[in-house]
């Protein structure tokens, strides 16, 4: 199943008033709306392992245990815009909200929440990534670069990039202690030793601003990335180098990125105002898939 | 002095009733005492706004009270239940307040429809304060209307209990924060419209009498707010939020409806003057003030109305949350406000205090004629100032912005918050200082003169003299400026990155004549010291006093440094508070109603004549 959250902006949605969540189960084929019908400025969705999907959205934190037919907000009005939503795969009851506001955690399934901000200077928090191999192992996306926690965000430790505005973080599927990040405007850097050092690597990256990052569980040299006017920029040596690959991309503010888990060569770019564009080469051509300029904050995929 | 008692609930049922049988012939026989005179004001709208088609909740509650097309309105709100499309904040609080209003003339089939609408629709919270106010005032008023419920019979997935108990929560604080720090959308002529009537519906249906008591003194605040800063409609001073059109034709805003219905004033019925009334946004949400068993307290009637003295008020208020890119989250922001019974001069201290819609000051004055302000700003915009206050990326945001706000962008905007904006404010005189970075998107800076005014004249002197019936107005440009014809207005316009004004205002009863105004003016000249680390202007007004202001730097009076630290949160003979103590005292010389929000109650006693 495909996940996928789509905003139609806010005036000017003429073909599809349609605003929210839209899955598809056939590698984006077809595309089906999914619970809200209303406007609720939704950021980002992924499921737990338990099957429960969760959504980051301007109204708070949402799940749903349904397959998306009905929601729950599971937040208070202490919790507001949220921008990413990260669950715990060893307890899916477990999961991050990274909000404007900083890091907020429930392990009850959203029943209650706590905010987890202890150590952040700054906390705007765009992103945050649950260590596959520790589940207390957190880095997060701040607006001062990135932060680490150790204890499952009870406190945070600067980890680097300081003074920098970190858009999103990444770990390497099947590369254990490497990790990535996107910026503001310093592009890309990249961490080998569990994200405690960092480096730049921005060869061949002419747009810097990067807002999401994907890594080629089959082929792990494969990293795409979704930049601010770049459009898709693709690595085929594990980041050393980059290369724009934009032909056919409609809409070069790409916001989201992920390939199908089954076909690493199927990959679907979130835009800005443009939708959503395909392709089956690996990036090396784009074709419009869906949601005519949607804005589409947030792309999943299991 | 003794505690006001609030239970209203009965006689809002003996208002509905008697509505029916009123007409304009026994409008006329009710005499001329202020409560007549706002009854009859009162009546008169709900007879106009029962005549209205477009479909809406006020259209709705006005026919069904008056007894007007009562089919059609049934037939409407069949209309609005049933539109899945419909849904949010305004919706939520609009549709419980007509459910509340008039549910014993709604048959079963309407009233389970309003009821399911909270179990389908979406009810978005927004991201402002207004529309958070909206939202948790309509989820309160639904929560308590329907208690008991399941979680599955929410929208939110959220049970009766949890919906009233988040909702509490929240309004309370708000109004807490409200009264000791300030309001953050403070002030807005467009938005007023959609804090005071969340405010007013509450308090006609909060079961709870602390939170009945609180949204009454929360009403209280906001209208005593802008009495203070109230001119025959116009809502004075600098505003957090304002939409171009309301801002250079001030009785165009929704918060001049206001004005009409609990001050009195403008006394033209604003909806039937083409002139204010432009275009339409759905704005009757006075009928909601009309229907409501709320009423203005005297005191402030007579705040809003006196204007004998002429005063200096001052404000304290916050700027929206910052979520990044600044060291405080509410900032505060500086009012300074000079009101005369002819003219207002106010101000912010300027810089970023609100995203898109910020007005930092004006000069507006009373006048027949619409279009009735003076002002100049700088047209900044960036990403990096939305991003303050928006979560999204802000490379994005300025065109996001431009969508529905769509004239962010534009050089010729007529709403701006800038960085490169600072005002010194003392009295009748003010100096606006702009210091410009190379890198901004516009480099120039704009001044609003409407075209009706009476007289406009670039003296040899470097002074431009204006005058608007017996209101003078004198500009003195530190640089070189152009004047460019527009429709309604003149737009004064200079390009120097180190640049600014200084205005003085008078009027007849001040200044005499419009001569012995310009002569007065004219013995003072601006002195200003332009270098690349330096902006500073000296200038004595013709009043004497010494005004010294540095761009980023300091603002002398007379010598002596004006802190703006010392700010209360209201300052001036009708309002006082000090920041942080939730006490609101409101005056007009011989009365005085004290609003306490840290214990909930309100206080009324007479000042001694001694």
């Amino acid at each position: 199943m495909s996940v996928l959250n789509s905003r139609k902006h806010r005036l000017g949605a003429r073909d599809n008033p349609t605003v929210g969540l839209f899955v598809s189960t056939d590698g984006g084929t077809t595309w089906n709306h999914k619970g809200w019908t209303g406007y609720i400025r939704i950021f980002y969705t992924e499921a737990g392992t338990d099957g429960n999907i969760w959504s980051a959205c301007g109204n708070g934190v949402l799940r749903s245990t349904d397959g998306g037919n009905s929601w729950r907000i599971t937040t208070g009005w202490q919790v507001t815009e949220v921008l990413k939503i990260k669950v715990d795969a060893r307890a899916p009851g477990t999961a991050y909200a990274a909000t404007a506001y900083g890091v907020f955690k429930t392990e009850n399934g959203g029943e209650t929440w706590q905010e987890h901000n202890r150590g952040f200077l700054k906390p705007f928090v765009s992103d945050i990534v649950i260590d596959k191999q520790q589940s207390a192992r957190l880095l997060a996306a701040t607006e001062d670069g990135v932060y680490l926690s150790s204890d499952g965000g009870t406190v945070w430790h600067r980890a680097g990039i300081d003074g920098r505005g970190v858009r999103t973080v990444a770990q390497h599927p099947t590369i254990k202690d490497l990790f990535f990040v996107g910026t503001e405007d310093d592009g890309v850097f990249i961490s080998r030793d569990g994200g405690k050092n960092w480096t730049a690597a921005n060869n061949g990256l002419k747009h810097l601003t990067v807002y999401s990052i994907a890594c080629d569980r089959s082929n792990p040299d494969v990293l795409y990335l979704g930049t601010h006017g770049g459009g898709v920029y693709r690595s085929s040596d594990g980041g050393k180098s980059w290369q724009q690959k934009a032909e056919g991309l409609g809409n070069l503010v790409v916001h989201s990125i992920v390939m199908l888990p089954s076909n690493s060569s199927v990959v679907f770019a979130g835009t800005l105002n443009g939708g959503i564009f395909k392709s089956t080469d690996g990036g090396d051509h784009w074709n419009f898939n869906s949601q005519e300029e949607a804005q589409v904050w947030g792309l999943w995929a299991r | 002095m003794g505690e006001v008692s609030t239970s209203m609930a009965g006689r809002v049922l003996l208002v509905l009733i008697a509505l029916g049988s009123v007409s304009i012939h026994s409008m006329a026989q009710m005499g001329s005492s202020p409560e007549s005179r706002f009854e009859q004001r009162r009546l008169r709208l709900m007879d106009v706004v029962s005549q209205e088609r477009d479909r809406g909740f006020f259209t709705v509650a006005a026919k069904l009270a008056t007894g007007r097309d009562k089919e059609f309105a049934l037939a409407m709100l069949d209309s609005l239940t049933s539109d899945e499309s419909m849904g949010g904040m305004f919706y939520s609080y609009m549709a419980i307040g007509t459910y509340l209003r008039l549910k014993d003339q709604l048959p079963d089939t309407l009233l389970h429809k309003i009821r399911r609408a909270y179990r389908e629709r979406t009810m978005y919270r927004g991201d402002t304060e207004n529309h958070w106010v909206a939202y948790y005032t309509g989820l309160y008023l639904a929560a308590q209307t329907w208690p008991n419920e399941e979680r599955s019979q929410w929208f939110n997935g959220k049970s009766s209990a949890e919906n009233f108990k988040e909702s509490e929560e929240w309004l309370s604080r708000w109004m807490t924060t409200t009264a000791t720090i300030g309001q953050g959308e403070f002030d807005s002529p467009t938005y007023f419209t959609v804090f005071i009537t969340p405010m007013i519906t509450l308090f006609d249906f909060a079961k709870d009498p602390v939170m009945k008591r609180k949204a009454q003194m929360t009403a209280d605040l906001l209208l005593a707010d802008f009495a203070a800063e109230h001119l025959d409609g116009n809502y004075c001073g600098g505003h957090s939020r304002d939409y171009p059109e309301d801002i250079i034709n001030p009785l165009s805003a929704p918060a001049a409806l206001w004005a009409w219905l609990y001050f009195g004033e403008p006394k033209v019925e604003l909806w039937q003057e083409s002139r204010y009334r432009p275009r339409y946004r759905g704005g009757w949400e006075t009928l909601f003030g009309a229907m409501s068993s709320y009423r203005l307290p005297d005191v402030i009637y007579r705040i809003a109305t006196d204007r004998s003295k002429a005063y200096v008020h001052t404000e304290t208020k916050r700027v929206r949350n910052i979520i990044r890119f600044g060291r405080e989250k509410n900032p505060p922001v500086y009012k300074y406000t000079y009101m005369t019974h002819d003219y207002a001069l106010g101000s912010l201290q300027g810089g970023i205090l609100q995203p898109i819609q910020q007005h930092t000051w004006d000069v507006t004055y009373r006048s027949d004629k619409p279009n009735n302000t003076i002002f100049t700003l700088h047209p900044f915009y960036s990403g990096k100032e939305l991003a303050m206050f928006f979560p999204e990326e802000q490379k994005f945001l300025a065109d996001d912005v431009d969508r529905y706000h769509i004239v962010y962008t534009d050089p010729r905007k007529w709403n701006s918050s800038s960085p490169y904006e600072q005002t010194f404010q003392h009295k009748n005189a003010i100096i606006v200082l702009y210091d410009i970075y190379p890198e901004a998107n516009h480099k120039h800076i704009d001044g609003f003169f409407p075209k009706n005014l009476d007289e406009r004249i670039d003296d040899s002197s470097g002074w431009i003299f204006c005058r608007a019936g017996s209101v003078y107005a004198a500009v003195f440009p530190l640089r070189p400026y152009e004047w460019i014809e527009e429709k309604i207005n003149w737009r004064w316009r200079s390009a120097d990155l180190k640049n600014g004004i200084v205005l003085e205002v008078g009027c007849s009863d001040e200044d005499g004549t419009f001569e012995s105004f310009k002569k007065n003016v004219i013995q003072s000249k601006p002195a200003l010291n332009s270098s690349k680390d330096d902006l500073t202007v000296n200038y004595k007004t013709r009043r004497g006093d010494a005004m010294k202001f540095t761009f980023g730097g300091k603002r002398l009076l007379n010598g002596k440094t004006v802190d703006f630290r010392a700010y209360k949160l209201f300052n001036g003979p009708f309002i006082q508070s000090e920041r942080g103590s939730g006490v609101i005292t409101l005056t007009d010389g011989n009365n005085v109603r004290m609003l306490n929000f840290k214990k909930a109650t309100i206080k009324e006693w007479q000042l001694s004549k001694n």
